[in-house]
């Protein structure tokens, strides 16, 4: 579902992202781990068409994004770190404009719409002013708008970040519900994270990026057989380039 | 091109649940009816004066169309320099502070449906105001005989001068975060357009030189003048279309150059 070969990202002489490369297959949610300022959300804009990568190029659900960048955006699902929201909108009316917006078809956009709401927890809040709502139902809408046109890939950035932890319970939960929703319904998901229980609580593979380079790219189940602990790997392959060794390069 | 509509139909809902285009609206419908008024009033005084000292050649050549309408006309379009830079500030630099660039972005959308969705909503807006103008000019039908012609390309030149600043006030908006640097670019490249033939007529540029001509050319006040005369000549036509063009194309290389960085 998604391909990434050799994605590099350089503003001037600072290196964001070296060549990396991976792959995510149909119904994977992958989580995307780092520390901060790794370059994890430039990988991810460049997936997302946002930013072009300066050197290497990927696919999305079988679309490059230099050749095809409409399709392959049109199979994208989206929620920066920040979620993009107009805060005079209403809920409802937000989530039809980003219908429209993705190629939702009219005659289903209506139901499209209410459907994202309704797994989103948000069909209470559909009238209500975007600006008015706390930020978990921010972050919810962010959400919704994501998975509104179902697309086949979902790519989200720090999506529980700032929630309390029932919010983060529920959209742990969605989440999971996405990727194992039966038959066409499945996303495939990126997610962006540094809270390691999140990942261990919903991913089932782990990508690590450390100063643009990826350091780890295993089954979660590999990573933590024999007793090992998630965190304790992070802390090794984030202090392993202070010094820089021959290893972070081979 | 079915986005475009679709960027405009937001931008303008959004145009009007915010404070903006009501204070702009009020301000513009208030100068409007003052402005008309104090016309009426000096085109009065006007007559009388002329009818006391039994000038009939002068008062025979006093109309509505030349000494009222089209004086009224030329303050609207002022008014515009000061109120059109409101509306658009917020067209691009908002959708930076929102994060919602980045949905924009990376939707299947072109920069052009964007852009074009953007200028279209800020066009609507200021058919809207025209509108307004061409109100008070119509109610001088019902008591006098104003000639329509001049009536009409008098209110075409507003509308088209009103776009002008559309597209201009676009372009600035796409370069900043702020919209408060926004409004500001905005006024200051208009200002400087209301005075280009100013400042060709200072004559630093050697009078009727050719870098004189082409200054006059760029003010959109010379083209709007033939207008206000009844004179809907494809010349000044054009150069609407072109100076809109321009700054659309450069709207768009700014909107696009997020993705050179």
């Amino acid at each position: 579902m998604i391909e990434a070969s050799h994605l590099s990202k350089r503003y001037g002489d600072v290196v964001a992202v070296d060549d990396v490369s991976f792959t995510v297959e149909r119904g994977e949610v992958v989580g995307f781990l780092g520390p901060n300022g790794a370059g994890k959300t430039t990988t991810m804009r460049m997936l997302t068409g946002f930013l072009p990568p300066t050197d290497g190029s990927a696919k999305i659900a079988g679309h490059d994004i230099f050749a095809e960048p409409l399709q392959a955006r049109r199979a994208v699902g989206y929620l920066p770190e920040a979620p993009p929201l107009y805060p005079e909108m209403t809920v409802f009316s937000y989530v039809d404009y980003v219908a429209r917006i993705k190629d939702v078809p009219r005659r289903e956009r209506k139901q499209k719409v209410e459907q994202a709401l309704e797994r989103c927890g948000l069909a209470d809040v559909a009238r209500r002013v975007i600006g008015t709502l706390s930020k978990g139902y921010r972050q919810r809408t962010g959400l919704a708008q994501a998975i509104v046109h179902e697309p086949p890939v979902l790519i989200l950035d720090e999506p529980t970040v700032g929630l309390d932890p029932i919010q983060i319970g529920e959209i742990r939960h969605l989440i999971a519900d996405l990727a194992s929703g039966g038959g066409d319904a499945r996303h495939t998901v990126i997610l962006s994270t540094h809270i390691l229980p999140e990942v261990e609580a919903i991913c089932r593979r782990v990508v690590m990026i450390n100063q643009g380079r990826k350091t780890v790219d295993a089954p979660l189940s590999e990573l933590t057989a024999g007793g090992h602990r998630l965190d304790e790997l992070f802390a090794r392959e984030t202090a392993r380039d202070t010094a820089p060794s021959e290893e972070a390069s081979a | 091109m079915r986005h475009v509509t679709t960027v405009a139909w937001r931008e303008l809902r959004s145009l009007f649940v915010s404070p903006v285009a009501y204070v702009v609206l009020s301000l513009f419908a208030v100068l409007a009816g003052l402005f008309f008024i104090l016309g009426v009033a000096a085109f009065n005084a006007w007559v009388l004066q002329l009818q006391q000292f039994q000038a009939f050649g002068e008062l025979e050549k006093l109309n509505l169309s030349d000494h009222l309408v089209s004086n009224y006309y030329d303050s609207m379009g002022v008014v515009l320099l000061f109120l059109v830079p409101g509306i658009t500030m917020g067209l691009f630099a908002a959708e930076k502070t929102n994060g919602t660039q980045e949905l924009l972005l990376t939707s299947p959308l072109t920069i052009w449906d964007v852009v074009l969705g953007k200028f279209l909503a800020g066009a609507a807006f200021v058919a809207i105001l025209v509108g307004l103008v061409g109100l008070f000019p119509g109610l001088l039908f019902a008591y006098g005989d104003p000639e329509l012609g001049k009536t009409l390309s008098g209110l075409l030149g507003l509308l088209l001068v009103g776009w002008t600043y559309v597209a201009i006030g676009a372009f600035a908006s796409s370069v900043t975060r702020s919209q408060v640097v926004s409004f500001l670019i905005t006024f200051v490249l208009l200002l400087c357009l209301l005075l280009l033939p100013a400042i060709s007529d200072l004559g630093v540029t050697g009078g009727g030189s050719q870098l004189g001509s082409a200054l006059r050319w760029l003010s959109t006040g010379e083209h709007y003048q033939q207008m206000l005369k009844g004179l809907v000549d494809t010349a000044d036509l054009t150069y609407f279309v072109a100076i809109i063009g321009s700054f659309l194309l450069l709207t768009k290389a700014s909107v696009e150059s997020v993705r050179w960085r």
